[in-house]
């Protein structure tokens, strides 16, 4: 206590008063500290935001957080990318872990090493050692995907990757600023490697200045309230959110739920899907996960390793907890088993850069379906994944041929709710600051026209309350020369599902050169695809999927959906039994038949559970010749194809109807 | 025959009116009830009340929640949308973002044009503003009917690239004006040519939706102005802190969906600069919530994107105004992680606090206050009693309690919280922007803030607070003080240390046209025109602007770059002179002068004995508890009466707090202003 002393003339309030006899601070101080803390972190996002150099940063795809002397996280940004969250301490502790000994005041380190506490290579993070009076005292990070790290693939997204070489600059924990001196040739040696150098170092200087915000911050506070005060309020913040979280889960009924979601496929196995399995045991004022029995790693870089996997569970827990702040405190309270060698906990060198669009939002609907059991007025079904599509090249349309990355990303839909519909077009579950990209910003910088950005009719997965609209983003490709195309993406075969008898939406896919002679379906991942000036390309994003019995929907609901376009009169029969006549379609007049729709529904009531057990092979045939739409071989008969040869994918149907019997089936009344 | 200047704030729950004699500078203030429903009417009210004879006056300005009330309360017209074909759903899919990231049940409100009601016709023009698609005319043809089948109201035109060449919304307005006519039509590149397709959009469509609503109030009250004997122009505050004639505001509606909120921001900079402050920052506290704005070297800080509903961005300059729920009537809780926590939840007008006796059992700030002797039981000159023992019990049951404190304690930590919260806001809007507060005086108005002002300064060593002489009515005064001002830009992509002066000087010259053809049209006489010009640039690569004034003429682009550089050390605490640095959107303001009252001044000399009502226990930790404290009456205070804290000034609706150990003097324009410490002016 012999910094107690230090305390600005101008500030009156008696340090003393402020810990009591118990090592308490005062309720006052507690919460001035506190809302100082998310002050300061928030004023390195602002930082970060108005000076970054990579539009993945600038689109909010970074973090902001204070950890303290041990690598715990103190506060972290409230406007953070998901995917970040439950990251940032073990990035400290990393740091921790190489440099112990030899960190010094005006060091930086870097680093983006997901084998120990990164995400991917892309997410690049900046880590400040805070010192006061000459004593390390907190840890200042600043994170940001970086919109290239080098490898073989612009934008560093490989999809054939297996292992980590050549995915992009590896960055262990590295010095970048050694006691206030800038080490060049360090810096120099990582973003040689990367497209875009200068970008890059100017995304390394905003970061590091973004974390200098924070240091001056701290060092205010602990000028004007003493050291030992602050620290001490860095632990009650960490206990306090502990605290919040074990009265909220022992309010709970203890007990021990179970689900499975999936990855599409292992491309190094035969078809099937790849099973991600989560148990969840509540007990007491604990919430523990238990991913036993998860696919061990697969043969593409969908995998995640620990501190991702960690991410998605702490941050599908927390969705459910939203007015809950996030520190290390949290982590007292949620732990996690994640067998080492599954894509739950791909160990080095597995690649694992896609886990984003792979096991990383499957833990968290997985994880909302449990707790949609527990908590059911905050359900929620399935949402749509998220999808990267990349195309990089040659831009020819000036005499000055340079090089672009049109690097794009769509909102889809969420899933059903208790009382409402999911949301259309929402940025996806990895990060819902993540905002899409202007096309007339786009079509500035790269050979690319838009030719549509709309929502899917008939994508929301039908549900007594519908899933959300997917997307469609697609265009046409201009003057260019040596582009390639890649994606990365899922959710073409393990289709966003409904819950509590909610349907399933739509598969996600690239098409190239729609409704041409020479279009083909490249699927949710693929990278380097040769593309020509006058290719064209489209995608949607899904639907979420539905909640409740879509029969049990409010033809009145129905309606609307149809008069707005969101729902086809044929759709609104065919998934919702629901009879619409036109009256004018120009005018979107219509109105609902309510003899046919009785009818319409007692006749799938009799008919859906036996249609949905009906030979897949049968069904195939039927839609190969045009007698039932694509969307009536996954709703209503649950049969998975693949979409561009049209062959019945056996196992993965079987293991999908399973599914469906279990989030759907089991909770039609009829 | 007397010369009036009427100044009017319509409120959401007050109309506010301020009038000024020319000749005398006497100065009359009036409050009415607002008509939500009719809110010419309350104006009208107000002025008649005031007992002034229209006739008499020069000068009718006013600042307006009409435009803001409209949106929040989505009570709005039938409006269509004609799009490019494949972008209808534009201002659906908008960024895609959430505001609230974490709760899966808290959506963004829904697009102001239904899908139903945005219609596609064929057309596409390129990047570069080549004609990729030509705007297939029968197709427009039959957008236009089907919209007027419908009955629309108004239709806005966002066409992708159109910031770039306006031909097809220009051509697509032409058609609709034919077959809708009567109906209010707004192009996207005639509202804002700006890149950004939604947030060109979303502007487009808030200015569609609102002029019907403007439009219809402006003219119903123009004529009962006119009626009443009133011939000149009525000027409407705009969110840009100028104002703009009746006629203008009818095609730029938008351009007042923050009237009200800038109007409070602009006057208490005006006071400041009278009172020699340069730098200042505002301080609105209400009954629900706290305005702040920021002066800087005399100019209010503008943004450039604004929103009333999270999603829907209106992208005209607005001054930057920072609202957070912390007024008289937020409430004070304990969490369950045991945390005291102050708003954002409000106990409102009613039920109130819990001393209002009107059912509300939550303590709040101004049941703390109340508790702690800083108000009275009596308010609004003893029309208002409120009820020290309601305000105990709830503070007692609620907050003293669970933390084992006596109630007097506790009423002072819930007042701390308070001013904390209030203190993480001025820090959003000064530090974490470069400013430094020590270099600031601190204004302090609406009904609470100077309760707060005193502590709120101490704990940012902001050195000075000012409270106006009328601090219920700040907002309708700062309607006189400003100037007909129309913001003009246009999205143009060039590198600024190539880019030629001549070409530049073009465009600012196009924007210098449109400026005067708006001025002239409204009568602005050319030797009250100026114009302004500003650049927003930033360094190439980068994904976000800064606005930097331009000279005009441009004489080198060198001086433009130093500013460009040092305004972004101060923002960003970094800049590089290597860096290549792009300008991106080219602004010009045209202002047309308008004059401004000079308030009346009193030679100093007073005592302020003479305006001593009594004493009373009031609660300061810092001197050890409660302490007798004398209580003025402000209505009496003469110019020049010092203060010594402790002291309280109590008056119509509102309540000073003058903390031991600060000095305070009434100023010649009878304002308070206390000395909290050094500072670093």
């Amino acid at each position: 206590m012999s910094e107690i002393n230090r305390v600005d003339s101008a500030n009156e309030l008696d340090q003393k008063n402020r810990i009591d006899q118990v090592n308490h601070l005062d309720p006052v101080t507690f919460e001035v500290l506190k809302n100082a803390f998310i002050n300061l972190v928030d004023q390195m996002s602002e930082q970060i935001l108005r000076t970054c150099y990579s539009f993945v940063i600038y689109a909010r795809d970074f973090s902001s957080g204070m950890c303290d002397v041990n690598g715990d996280t103190v506060m972290q940004g409230s406007q953070d990318v998901a995917v970040h969250v439950g990251t940032l301490h073990l990035t400290a502790k990393a740091v921790i872990e190489s440099f112990k000994g030899d960190i010094h005041p005006g060091d930086v380190f870097i680093m983006n090493d997901p084998y120990v506490g990164g995400t991917h290579f892309n997410d690049t993070r900046i880590i400040r050692p805070v010192f006061y009076q000459g004593e390390l005292v907190s840890f200042m990070l600043s994170n940001g995907h970086w919109a290239d790290v080098g490898g073989s693939v612009p934008g560093s997204f490989d999809i054939t990757a297996t292992e980590h070489y050549g995915e992009g600059m590896r960055i262990p924990p590295t010095r970048v600023w050694s006691q206030g001196r800038y080490l060049g040739d360090v810096a120099n040696l990582l973003v040689a490697n990367m497209r875009v150098a200068e970008d890059r170092l100017g995304d390394l200087r905003a970061q590091a200045e973004a974390t200098k915000v924070g240091e001056q911050i701290l060092i205010n506070l602990m000028d004007k309230y003493g050291k030992e005060t602050v620290l001490l309020a860095f632990q009650e913040c960490q206990d306090y959110v502990e605290r919040v979280a074990r009265a909220k889960i022992s309010a709970l009924p203890d007990g021990t739920w179970e689900t499975v979601d999936y990855i599409d496929m292992d491309p190094e196995q035969e078809e099937g899907l790849v099973p991600i399995r989560v148990k969840m045991t509540i007990k007491g004022d604990t919430v523990d996960y238990d991913f036993s029995g998860s696919n061990p790693v697969i043969g593409c870089f969908l995998n995640s390793a620990y501190s991702a996997s960690f991410s998605a569970v702490i941050s599908g827990t927390k969705t459910f907890f939203p007015e809950i702040p996030l520190n290390s405190g949290f982590y007292r309270a949620v732990t996690a088993y994640l067998p080492e060698g599954t894509v739950v906990n791909a160990p080095w060198p597995t690649a694992v850069t896609g886990y984003c669009s792979g096991s990383y939002e499957k833990i968290m609907n997985a994880i909302f379906s449990l707790w949609s059991q527990i908590m059911p007025e905050r359900a929620i079904a399935c949402s749509f994944n998220l999808e990267y599509l990349l195309i990089g090249g040659w831009d020819l349309r000036s005499q000055q041929r340079s090089y672009f990355m049109w690097y794009d990303w769509m909102a889809g839909g969420h899933g059903g709710r208790s009382f409402k519909d999911g949301s259309n077009a929402t940025a996806p579950l990895f990060g819902l600051g993540l905002s899409v990209q202007p096309c007339e910003g786009q079509e500035r910088l790269s050979p690319v026209l838009t030719d549509v950005h709309a929502i899917v009719r008939d994508s929301g997965g039908p549900g007594k309350y519908r899933g959300g609209c997917g997307v469609e983003k697609g265009g046409t490709l201009l003057s260019l020369e040596r582009a390639v195309m890649s994606y990365c993406c899922d959710r073409a075969r393990s289709i966003t599902w409904g819950i509590n008898g909610g349907l399933p939406s739509n598969p996600h896919g690239v098409r190239l050169n729609p409704n041409k002679e020479n279009e083909r379906f490249l699927g949710t991942i693929f990278s380097n695809v040769p593309v020509k000036q006058g290719f064209s390309f489209t995608r949607p994003s899904a639907g979420g999927g539905g909640l409740g019995d879509p029969l049990e929907r409010d033809p009145e609901l129905v309606l609307e959906d149809v008069i707005d376009d969101y729902v086809s009169v044929a759709r609104a029969a065919k998934d919702y039994g629901v009879v619409i006549k036109t009256i004018d379609e120009e005018l979107s007049e219509y109105e609902i038949d309510w003899e046919g729709t009785a009818k319409e529904r007692a006749y799938i009531r009799q008919n859906r559970k036996a249609w949905i057990e009906e030979d897949p092979y049968a069904v195939r045939e039927r839609f190969v010749k045009g007698e039932i739409e694509l969307l009536d071989v996954i709703r209503k008969y649950g049969v998975i194809l693949d979409w561009q040869t049209y062959e019945v994918l056996p196992e993965t149907t079987k293991e999908y109807r399973k599914m469906l019997q279990t989030r759907t089936v089991t909770h039609w009344k009829d | 025959m007397a010369k009036y200047r009427v100044a009017v704030d319509v409120g959401g729950t007050n109309t506010d009116v301020f009038i000024f004699e020319e000749q005398t500078g006497d100065i009359q203030v009036t409050k009415v009830p607002s008509i939500p429903s009719n809110p010419a009417q309350a104006i009208v009210n107000g002025v008649e009340k005031a007992g002034v004879p229209l006739s008499e006056v020069t000068l009718f300005s006013h600042g307006t929640t009409v435009g803001t009330n409209a949106l929040i309360t989505r009570n709005l017209p039938l409006t269509g949308m004609v799009n490019t074909k494949g972008f209808r759903d534009v201002i659906e899919i908008r960024r895609s973002t959430k505001e609230d990231l974490w709760d899966a049940y808290k959506d963004v409100a829904p697009p102001h044009v239904r899908r139903r009601d945005r219609l596609e016709v064929e057309e596409r023009i390129d990047a570069t503003g080549q004609i990729v698609q030509p705007l297939n005319e029968e197709d427009a043809r039959r957008v236009a009917r089907l919209l007027r089948k419908k009955d629309v109201k108004a239709v806005a035109v966002c066409f992708i690239n159109s910031y770039i060449n306006g031909i097809h919304e220009q051509r697509m307005k032409e058609i609709l004006e034919e077959e809708l006519p009567g109906v209010f039509i707004c192009a996207s590149s005639e509202i804002l040519p700006e890149i950004f397709e939604h947030e060109r959009f979303s502007t487009t469509v808030a200015n569609a939706v609102l002029g019907p609503v403007v439009g219809q109030y402006l003219r119903e009250l123009t004529t009962r102005l006119s009626d009443m004997g009133y011939d000149g122009e009525v000027l409407v505050l705009h969110s840009g802190g100028g104002v703009m004639t009746a006629e203008t505001v009818v095609n730029y509606a938008a351009r007042i969906a923050s009237s009200g909120i800038a109007a409070g921001a602009i006057a208490s900079a005006h006071i400041a600069k009278l009172c020699g402050y340069d730098n200042a920052i505002g301080l609105d506290m209400g009954g629900t919530s706290t305005d702040i704005s920021l002066m800087y070297n005399g100019q209010v800080r503008v943004t450039k994107e604004w929103d009333i509903e999270y999603g829907y961005p209106i992208m005209f300059p607005s001054i930057e105004v920072l609202t957070i729920g912390a007024g008289g009537g937020s409430i004070a809780w304990v969490d369950e992680g045991g945390s005291l926590r102050n708003g954002p939840q409000s106990a409102g007008a009613d039920p109130g606090p819990a001393c209002y006796l009107k059912g509300g059992q939550e303590p709040t700030n101004t049941d703390a206050n109340l508790v702690l002797g800083r108000l009275d039981t009596k308010l609004l000159a003893g029309d208002m009693t409120i009820d020290k023992e309601a305000a105990e019990k709830a503070i007692k049951e609620k907050i003293a309690d669970p933390f084992n404190y006596s109630v007097v304690e506790a009423a002072d930590a819930i007042v701390k919280v308070a001013n904390a919260n209030m203190c993480d806001a001025i820090k959003l809007i000064s530090i974490r922007r470069g400013y430094d507060p020590r270099e600031f005086a601190l204004v302090a108005f609406g009904g609470g803030g100077s309760l707060h002002a005193a502590y709120l300064a101490r704990e940012m060593e902001i050195p000075t607070v000012i409270v106006p002489r009328y601090p219920g009515i700040t907002s309708a005064m700062g309607c006189l003080l400003v100037d007909v001002r129309h913001d003009l830009s246009k999205t143009y992509l060039v590198d600024a240390k190539t880019v030629s002066i001549e070409d530049l000087e073009k465009v600012y010259a196009e924007l210098e046209r449109e400026g005067k053809e708006l001025l002239e049209a409204e009568g602005t006489p050319p030797e009250n025109m100026q114009f302004l010009r500003f650049a927003d640039m930033r360094y190439a690569g980068q994904w976000r602007s800064l606005t930097v004034p331009v000279a005009r003429p441009i004489s080198s682009l060198e001086e433009t770059l130093a500013t460009f550089h040092s305004e972004h050390q101060r923002e960003y605490a970094w800049s590089s002179q290597e860096q290549d640095v792009q300008m991106y959107v080219l602004r010009v303001t045209a202002v047309g002068l308008v004059p401004k009252p000079n308030l009346p001044q009193y030679p100093k000399g007073g005592d302020a004995e003479d305006a001593l009502t009594g004493t009373r226990a009031v609660y300061f930790e810092e001197a050890g508890g409660f302490v007798e404290t004398k209580i003025y009456e402000r209505e009496k205070l003469p110019a020049g009466a010092a203060l010594n804290g402790p002291a309280i000034v109590e008056q119509l609706d509102s309540t000073v707090v003058v903390p031991p150990g600060v000095k305070a003097e009434v100023d010649e324009y009878l304002n308070i202003i206390m000395q909290i410490g050094e500072g670093r002016r």
